[in-house]
């Protein structure tokens, strides 16, 4: 009986992983392959020539720093806007709090689809079409929610004995938050931030409404990218694109598991 | 796991460290604050400044994404004129306000469309079933990590977060070139000889990409919920005798209610909209909401029609997001108050 | 917890690095360097070519690679030549991807007399959009190139399209599996019924080749005299005559490639037929001999017109948008586009057909057209007919 519980879980693991992991692995290691024919599981031989293909494109160079740009940037001036406000979420006690914590989230539930013609002339009239401006505003929309929500509630986490014992000390207020609110926080920021990195890094459709044709992105490149080169190419534009979430992801496993970001997501 | 101490008792409503009623003692410790009108006077002067503070992120929303869904379901409702007369100028199949308030035409027409209601069906159906497979293996992986721990388990829980670095676009290529006709699955079966389904181009892949994408999520709010659950009360459950399934069903998960709510409403709510994996991934038709909208925006030339359909996606998503409330609404009322 | 606050550092001076290393750079700029005549801004003295010269145009086209090749290898570099000091960057969104935000840029900014940044529309909407008045007017008085073009044809541009390269579906096969070809529509139809699996299409608002199929069995099964004139009209009791076709199309399904797969895009219906994955299908002329030029198309693959009705073909048509600042250089280069040696070059590089008078034209591509020429135009409907057609396509055919 032991033996069959564990028989069957190592058999769900080992399905589970290839189900997560297969895809991955299985459009990957295209990016190597010479030539795959069907059904065989190897490919015939391994080259990197479908790397130079996509480094010798300047389109991809340049959409790659404009996504880099765009999402560090995104980062940078959604923690402004929403930080500030996450606190004052914790914190402070105002009329209609928990509705627009909602509010915040619920708006963004609505397709996108229908809002273009209508975003196309707000951007239009707002002298922000074709602007670093009008692309990073579509960038931060689609972060709000992970930059208030989670930081808002790490704030709330935060032990009000520790704040009251260093104001007791003699600090002021900026320096309570300085030296103790802030830091304890910082890890659920720090999710907040790479959440909002990789909102900023998937973002298409807005971009390309506001951006194209001068600020392209690989978002906005991938779907031609996917259909229009060999199979092994877009292997490659999917490495490119997957690697720095991924990269972020080593930097903040502990955070995210540790409950950070299901803590944002329980309003209270 | 977690840093925070009391992670596992959440912290009930903000709670404000000056305010009179929360904080009494403090205020006639210090002895500045006895005056009544003083204190009345203070908690305005905070709750303006967290109104201030608060609203930078919801003016931008308001101004770039709540005016523009304004202006849309006005023109779902006839009003073709003012801001909306660009849309209007290139659409077919128009329905042009009668009344004050508009017209229901947009919205008899939808509604009454056969392939409106087999695709409404199609993503009510991909929703929900999608959004059960996530919950129950988002479950398994958060009970076996919380009773069993170990490497295996954490393994298999990093594992399991692995989608949520990786673009929709590429998890929804990805998804279909391992279930395409000379995919993985089927080069697998070709191996010993026998034929392997093609999943490719079929609303079983739209489910199997769904719940690639929405697993991290779902994993990562059932973990953090069951993790919760303090060593005690499990144990005292085992000691009187309960099995492992009984303590799994009258403490972990009761404990553990507000974050699997949470998982499933944003799960559902997250698929319920989707446009990129139905799009990559499944047949031309039958197909979902999303993808729908989007031919009738372009292919069909008709945006009136498109954004009823949204407007239904909206408000079905919407009601999910009550249950989302109202869990969590719930929660704070029982550890608060 | 210095853990975290050591990784926060990190990522915010990785997020000011990137912000001061990369900063956001313009996509057509880049285009511009790629162009083979270098910015010898104009004023500088360069016939002609006086304020457009420095700032690139920007030609946008909704539509299949080959169609991104034409421009970029052929068209551009020839009206490059033509016109020292200009810059023309092609910018491709595949398949009509995103046509609906292209679509509501143009608009917003016709509305408010803003430049969208777009100069020349090469797109299946540039008639809708010229009807509703957001195309620059079009007639031999800015464009003298259109002079000899057929009456109809350009009609159908609705005053702002012009029409600059005719293309014909054709029925490509495999011989090996196809051992007695088809040479009428109901043939077809029996053969595909015979072989069930091998033939597909792709959905109308997909492909123009899924499209012409659609349009000819439709044709085929109404009335002929309603069918003509959905070609010049948008006529709702006309369409009416559709639902026979319709049926005709959804019966068929069962024998569609795994019953009833229909792959999005012309060049993935053209990839099944390749890979030997079906045998018969429809494609676009020019589609599929340049794909057989450049090895895509295996040389075994054959293609052929057939007759009662024969398949639609069409125009595409190019549209300056108003807004655009450098509309005159735009339509300088559309008159281009309309001279002979560019419809020459769109004979050789796409096999497209030439839609100004043949006698234009040298002798040999005259030669290669005259046979062709007069069948190739039996248009397809009004665009605006054509978008209720993908929906009632949608709705009726697939999935039943």
């Amino acid at each position: 009986m032991r033996t069959l519980v564990k028989v069957l879980i190592s058999l769900f693991m080992f399905l589970l992983a290839v189900f997560i992991v297969g895809p991955l692995v299985w459009l990957a290691s295209r990016a190597f392959a010479a030539e795959w024919r069907y059904p065989d599981l190897w490919p015939t031989g391994f080259t990197l020539r479908w790397w130079r293909v996509v480094v010798d494109d300047p389109m991809v160079v340049v959409a790659l720093q404009n996504s880099a740009t765009f999402a560090s940037l995104t980062v940078l001036i959604s923690a402004a806007i929403c930080l500030p406000a996450a606190y004052a979420f914790s914190r402070y006690q105002f009329p209609g709090r928990r509705f627009m914590l909602v509010a915040l989230f619920a708006v963004n539930a609505f397709p996108k689809m229908g809002l273009f013609v209508a975003l196309a002339s707000l951007f239009y009239a707002l002298q922000l079409m074709q602007t670093v401006l009008g692309v990073l505003i579509v960038h931060v929309l689609g972060t709000v929610v992970f930059m208030t929500w989670i930081p808002a509630a790490a704030f709330s986490a935060v032990p009000r004995s520790l704040e009251e014992a260093a104001r007791d000390a003699g600090a002021g207020p900026f320096r309570v938050f300085w030296s103790v609110t802030l830091p304890m926080a910082l890890p659920a920021i720090l999710v907040a931030a790479i959440m909002s990195f990789i909102a900023s890094w998937d973002e298409a459709q807005g971009t390309y409404l506001v951006g194209a044709p001068d600020y392209m992105t690989m978002p906005t490149q991938m779907y031609s990218l996917v259909l229009n080169y060999p199979s092994q190419v877009s292997a490659v534009f999917s490495i490119l694109l997957s690697v720095p979430s991924a990269g972020l992801l080593l930097l903040v496993r502990k955070q995210i598991m540790g409950g950070q970001l299901a803590e944002g997501f329980q309003i209270k | 796991m977690s840093s925070d101490p009391d992670a596992g008792a959440p912290v009930a409503g903000a709670v404000d460290d000056d305010a009179p009623a929360a904080a009494p003692t403090s205020a006639a410790a210090t002895g500045t604050l006895t005056n009544p009108r003083r204190v009345r006077h203070r908690a305005r002067v905070r709750s303006l400044r967290g109104l201030l503070m608060a609203s930078p992120p919801l003016l931008l929303i308001a101004a770039f994404t709540g005016f523009p869904i304004v202006l849309a379901i006005a023109y779902s409702l006839g009003h073709t004129g003012g801001l909306n007369s660009t849309t209007a100028l290139i659409a077919q199949h128009q329905h042009v306000k009668t009344e004050w308030w508009g017209t229901l035409g947009a919205y008899r027409e939808v509604l009454t469309n056969e392939r409106f209601q087999r695709d409404l069906r199609v993503t009510l159906l991909v929703t929900v079933v999608s959004t059960t497979v996530v919950l129950a293996l988002a479950l398994i992986i958060a009970l076996y990590l919380r009773l069993a721990g170990g490497w295996a388990a954490k393994a298999l829980t990093v594992v399991s977060v692995v989608p949520m670095f990786i673009p929709v676009v590429i998890a929804s290529w990805a998804v279909l070139m391992f279930y395409a006709p000379d995919g993985f699955l089927r080069s697998l079966f070709a191996q010993v000889g026998l034929e392997g389904p093609t999943f490719g181009y079929t609303v079983t892949a739209i489910i199997i990409a769904q719940v690639w994408c929405s697993l991290p999520f779902a994993v990562l709010m059932c973990a953090s919920g069951v993790q919760a659950v303090p060593d005690a009360l499990i144990d005292a459950a085992r000691d009187s005798g309960a099995g492992l399934v009984r303590t799994t069903f009258s403490v972990i998960l009761p404990m553990a209610f507000v974050p699997i709510v949470i998982a499933a409403t944003f799960t559902a709510i997250g698929i319920i909209g989707s446009f990129t994996v139905p799009y990559f991934t499944g047949p031309t038709a039958p197909t979902m909401l999303g993808v729908d909208m989007a031919n009738y925006f372009t292919a069909y030339n008709r945006p009136q029609q498109s954004i009823v359909m949204a407007v239904v996606v909206f408000v079905a998503a919407s009601l999910i997001a009550v249950t989302y409330v109202w869990a969590n609404f719930r929660s704070s009322k029982e550890s608060g108050a | 917890m210095t853990l975290a606050r050591r990784s926060f550092l990190s990522l915010a001076a990785a997020a000011t690095a990137g912000v001061v290393a990369g900063c956001a750079t313009k996509s057509t700029e880049i285009g511009a360097t790629d162009a083979p005549a270098p910015t010898t801004s104009g004023s500088a003295g360069s016939a002609g070519s006086s304020a457009g010269g420095g700032a690139p145009l920007t030609v946008h086209l909704s539509g299949d690679t080959n169609m991104q090749e034409l421009w970029e290898k052929a068209l551009v570099p020839a009206f490059v030549k033509a016109n020292p000091g200009y810059t023309v960057k092609v910018q491709l969104d595949l398949h009509g991807e995103r046509d609906a935000q292209t679509q509501a840029k143009l608009t917003a900014a016709q509305a408010q007399n803003q430049d969208a940044g777009i100069d020349l529309v090469d797109a299946g909407f540039v008639q809708t959009l010229a009807e509703a008045g957001i195309m620059e007017p079009i007639s031999v008085s800015n464009v003298p190139n259109l002079e000899g073009i057929p009456e109809d044809v350009v009609k159908a541009g609705n005053g702002g399209g012009v029409p600059y390269r005719g293309s014909s579906v054709l029925l490509a096969y495999d011989p090996e599996v196809v051992k007695e070809v088809p040479t009428t529509l109901d043939e077809v139809l029996a053969w595909i019924k015979a072989n069930p699996g091998k033939f597909t299409y792709c959905p109308p608002k997909s492909g123009g080749s899924g499209g012409a199929w659609v349009t000819t069995v439709l044709d085929q099964n109404m009335d002929p005299a309603d069918a003509e004139k959905l070609r010049t009209t948008y006529d709702q009791e006309a369409m009416k005559g559709w639902d026979k076709g319709f049926g005709v199309l959804r019966e068929l399904g069962p024998s569609i490639y795994q019953k009833g797969v229909y792959p999005n895009g012309n060049k993935q219906v053209l990839d099944l037929l390749s890979s030997g994955q079906i045998a018969m299908c429809t494609v676009w002329s020019d589609q599929f001999i340049s794909g057989q030029k450049s090895g895509l198309v295996p040389e075994r693959i054959k293609a052929t017109q057939i007759s009662n009705p024969s398949f639609t073909g069409g125009a595409a048509y190019l549209g300056v948008p108003k807004g655009s600042a450098k509309k005159e250089h735009a339509i300088k280069l559309v008159d281009f586009v309309l001279s002979a040696e560019a419809q020459t070059l769109i004979a050789n590089q796409i096999a497209g057909f030439p839609v100004i008078p043949l006698e234009k034209l040298p002798a040999e591509t005259q030669q290669i057209f005259r046979e062709a020429h007069p069948d190739v135009l039996r248009p397809g409907y009004l665009d605006k007919v054509g978008k209720d057609m993908n929906n009632e396509w949608d709705q009726k055919v697939p999935g039943n």
